[in-house]
């Protein structure tokens, strides 16, 4: 098997009573497509907080690439190698795509505020190369001819992509989407698909939170449950599909 | 129509730019008069205050109501040290700019804590701390009596002492001030600014360190203001605690607010507006009767509600010209090669 990118150990995350995530242990390889699903209030979103540094772990350990990443800030944990987007779009609004996307590579960049002031031989160099990625990638996401437009101009479908194009633009080991495909039409969910797809034969490895079964089963190579917290099941869609404890949890018990 | 002003101006910024410092430079040669002059340097000095406000609150997105603090801190710096420490105006300035910047950065690191109309507040409060502190620390600060014959601005050995090149020193402070934001804005840094603007959230998800951008900001913010402390000082030849209070702070708020969020010549403009208007009354009152001055505050008031109603942003905010100008020129681009593909 590939190597191991992420390795969550026995996360739990409490809030004062409320346990929202409870002992969850996962393992992400190099180059797989994860899912993550769950009924609502399942603490899918919690654990992606838990392992991007916006919550700190009540008790466990998030090993990034070797490392242990636990309770380090957010912005540290990026530059590490790890990106996310977030439920409700969160693009900076009154920028253009271009620049939505140049600031996704700030991690990669070192210029410090007076090299930039000054325009010094590195800050100029690091520019020339952000704005060589940052095209890359908006041609890439098929979001080239909007770069110029601000970012709360575009379409609905077309922000979920630039969200992702910012995640995508510094060659992170691990993406994590949290419900890509929300408030997305049938066709628009269509050509993420195909987009995910795109991604993963690209090289990357990708965690997603979805609750678009079709999505889910089509596009992942395992899929972790959660339920109240719990891992109540992990495997392939096909073994996850046919698993009685998660037909119980998405659908209740026989009566 | 003015949309249409937009556009060309984003067409040809780099020639409106040119013509615009170009009739700065030639105003005190043909324009002689000593009045006209001193509120041209104004003008000036408004101008750096108003883009140092901008820096923080239409980048940044963090409100400071206590700009006049570090206005006079850089002043009091100068003075101090050019009459009590023996300094020449050079080390004396770059002294200045490094102690306010000092001075917002310790502000700073404590009140971030604490956001929005709470900050502003807080800094409210340091410039009113600043001010009696200026009032009666006596040893250092001369209390109200103020501190007296400063001398005026020299550089490598020449003193500036005609008004024409103290208005020269304006132009070439304010010239470095604009390159040095203009530069800023556009990169990698003033990109997180920006951002942290936006969705603090998402930026720090960007690998943004949100509160050490908050903090440089605040401090490049207080040394700008600073800059414009220290020519005021030299200028002035003069500080006493009674310039750099409220009013002042206000006065600044509004002209970067007027002029536009988040756009350098707006802030330019908000400065020359602001500084202009009470002359021009003035002036109209020598026709048409007195009570037009008396009215000014009315008219302010007047002025800063149509603002709110109709362009709350600011006149030039909300408009970014390199924006517009990609924008346009990329449209113009696919325009043409829609009718390249037709013929």
């Amino acid at each position: 098997m590939s190597e191991v990118v992420l390795h969550c150990e026995k996360i739990t995350q409490r809030f004062s009573g409320l346990i929202a995530v409870s002992d969850v242990t996962m393992d992400i390889y190099q180059n797989e497509i994860v899912g993550v699903i769950g009924p609502n209030g399942a603490g899918k979103t919690t654990l992606f907080n838990d392992i991007t540094g916006i919550y700190r772990p009540t008790e466990g350990t998030v090993t990034f690439a070797g490392e242990d990443i636990t309770g380090l800030a957010p912005h540290k944990i990026t530059a590490k190698g790890m990106t996310r987007t977030f439920q409700n779009i969160r693009l900076f609004d009154n920028m253009m795509v271009l620049d939505n996307v140049l600031v996704g590579l700030h991690s990669a960049n070192k210029a410090s505020i007076v090299e930039s002031m000054l325009r010094l031989p590195r800050d100029r160099r690091e520019e020339k190369e952000s704005l060589r990625r940052a095209e890359e990638v908006l041609e890439l996401t098929g979001l080239y001819e909007y770069r110029y437009n601000y970012a709360n101009s575009l379409p609905y479908g077309l922000q979920r992509r630039l969200e992702i194009a910012r995640a995508l633009a510094s060659r992170p080991k691990l993406i994590l989407l949290d419900e890509p495909a929300a408030g997305m039409n049938e066709q628009e969910t269509s050509e993420l698909l195909v987009f995910i797809q795109q991604l993963k034969k690209m090289g990357n490895t990708i965690i997603l939170i979805e609750h678009d079964m079709r999505l889910v089963m089509n596009l992942c190579d395992r899929i972790y449950v959660l339920d109240h917290g719990m891992l109540i099941a992990n495997g392939t869609p096909d073994e996850v599909r046919s698993n009685p404890q998660v037909i119980t949890a998405y659908l209740g018990e026989e009566v | 129509m003015f949309r249409k002003a937009i556009n060309f101006w984003a067409k040809h910024q780099i020639l409106i730019t040119a013509i615009f410092f170009a009739v700065v430079l030639v105003y005190p040669l043909v324009l002689e008069s000593y009045y006209l002059r001193n509120v041209a340097i104004q003008c000036l000095l408004y101008s750096i205050l108003s883009l140092a406000l901008n820096l923080i609150m239409g980048y940044t997105g963090i409100v400071v109501l206590g700009m006049a603090a570090f206005y006079g801190i850089g002043a009091y710096s100068l003075a101090i040290l050019t009459t009590k420490a023996g300094f020449s105006f050079l080390p004396a300035l770059v002294c200045s700019v490094i102690i306010t910047f000092i001075a917002g950065a310790l502000l700073a690191l404590p009140t971030l804590r604490i956001q929005g109309n709470y900050l502003a507040i807080v800094t409210l409060g340091f410039c009113e701390i600043m001010r009696i502190v200026e009032l009666n620390w006596v040893s250092l600060t001369n209390g109200p009596f103020g501190i007296k014959q400063i001398p005026a601005p020299s550089l490598f050995g020449f003193t500036l002492s005609q008004p024409v090149q103290k208005y020269y020193l304006a132009v070439v402070l304010l010239a470095i001030v604009v390159l040095l934001m203009h530069n800023v804005i556009n990169s990698r840094s003033g990109r997180a600014w920006k951002s942290i603007k936006s969705d603090p959230i998402a930026a720090q998800a960007m690998g943004i360190n949100v509160f050490r951008y908050k903090v440089f900001a605040f401090a490049i913010c207080a040394a700008i203001a600073g800059l414009a402390g220290v020519y005021y000082a030299s200028y002035i030849g003069y500080v006493d605690s009674t310039t750099f209070n409220y009013n002042q702070s206000i006065q600044i708020l509004s002209m970067t607010i007027m002029g536009g969020l988040g756009s350098i010549p707006g802030s330019i403009f908000g400065a020359i507006f602001f500084v202009i208007l009470p002359e021009f009354l003035r002036w109209l009152g020598t026709f048409c009767g007195e009570w037009i001055v008396e009215w000014r505050q009315i008219l302010y008031g007047l002025i800063l509600v149509l603002m709110i109603m109709f362009k709350s942003d600011g006149i030039l905010g909300g408009f970014d010209l390199r924006q517009i100008h990609l924008y346009n020129r990329l449209q113009e681009k696919n325009a043409a090669a829609e009718e390249g593909q037709k013929k």
